[in-house]
């Protein structure tokens, strides 16, 4: 279990790095060199994750995070069409703010 | 990654609420994976419940598996993983090929199962969805993709659908699962479905092509409720809220 509880705050441009991390570890660096990552990309459109791919990226979350996030919680709080849209701009501010 | 070995083989899970004094497992189905029970469907049970989620064998994150895909085995991968946890009885629910692992599992093993939550089970006597699988071709799988996904509003790309085309190519002709289904196609007139001891929510899209399999479900199990939910066979992807309020009110009282 690779868990890494991070107490330290981190600001948007490392939030925003590490989630391209997590991203890269998900789908592979092979798909991630064809990408443009921006904080406008989203999940399923731009970055064509499916929906195992994206439980694996919220369990990274909540591996580095532990429990001041609820990433799941605030995923399940969403309708279809908000996942579907849903960018990593978005994800960013909400970590930020949970932080 | 929750990935435990069960029986020498990778099963990926995930848990809500381990705490929980009772546990919940929900089944997905074929050609699925467990996320379409954890954004939405799992949390609402996670209130009242310890829910355990599972990847099927070569389904999402779990470990590949040439054969043993028939009901029996499927249910004894189900036993195994309940072995693993130390779950000695737990309540049950499945989606569509889920619905029949489910099924199964309470017939097999009814000291194992409480209450049983059956969403969308087809008649694997029913020769469509036995079709599909031997027509199978990356030609029928792009039109699928574009003239019936769209009730779940997900469009999906070309990694996606190079990555679907291989786990349908593996699945097709590297594994045992056609010939497995075949030896399923009795299952809804077996006696054993009939003996079926648990209290059981079937739960249909009203516009479902499987609605006469859980009309036909209804007649046969003693204890059981038939809901139909607005929707068709994709029902817990396109309602899921109202899935999961239904199981939570079942499973509760």
């Amino acid at each position: 279990m690779d868990t890494i509880i991070s107490t330290t705050k981190l600001n948007s441009n490392e939030i925003f790095d590490l989630m391209t991390q997590f991203i890269t570890e998900v789908i592979g660096e092979e798909f991630v060199e064809e990408m443009d990552i921006t904080m406008e990309s989203s999940f399923t459109k731009d970055l064509e994750m499916d929906s195992i791919e994206i439980v694996s990226f919220s369990e990274k979350i909540k591996t580095h995070f532990g429990e001041q996030i609820d990433f799941t919680g605030w995923l399940s709080n969403m309708d279809l069409d908000q996942l579907i849209n849903l960018n990593l701009g978005t994800i960013v501010n909400y970590i930020e703010e949970c932080q | 990654m929750p990935v435990i070995t069960v029986k020498k083989r990778g099963v990926h899970i995930q848990e809500l609420n381990t705490a929980a004094a009772e546990t919940l497992v929900l089944v997905h189905g074929m050609f699925s994976n467990l996320s379409v029970y954890y954004f939405n469907i799992a949390p609402i049970l996670a209130k009242h419940f310890h829910v355990v989620m599972y990847d099927l064998k070569s389904h999402g994150l779990s470990e590949r598996t040439s054969g043993g895909y028939d009901l029996e085995s499927m249910t004894d991968d189900l036993s195994d993983l309940l072995d693993q946890l130390n779950l000695k009885s737990v309540h049950l629910a499945g989606y569509s090929f889920g619905g029949l692992i489910a099924l199964k599992m309470a017939a097999r093993f009814p000291e194992r199962v409480k209450k049983l939550a059956i969403i969308e089970a087809p008649d694997p006597g029913d020769d469509k969805t036995r079709d599909i699988i031997d027509d199978y071709s990356r030609e029928f799988l792009e039109h699928y993709v574009t003239n019936f996904t769209d009730t779940t509003k997900v469009k999906m790309g070309k990694r996606q659908m190079e990555r679907n085309h291989r786990m349908y190519e593996y699945l097709f002709h590297e594994t045992t699962i056609k010939s497995d289904m075949i030896k399923e196609r009795d299952f809804f007139t077996a006696a054993e479905i009939a003996a079926i001891p648990q209290e059981a929510l079937l739960l249909y899209g009203k516009e479902s092509n499987c609605l006469s399999a859980g009309k036909w479900l209804k007649n046969r199990i003693k204890k059981v409720e038939m809901l139909e939910v607005d929707g068709d066979h994709n029902v817990p992807i396109q309602q899921p809220v109202s899935i999961g309020n239904l199981m939570e009110t079942f499973f509760k009282n």
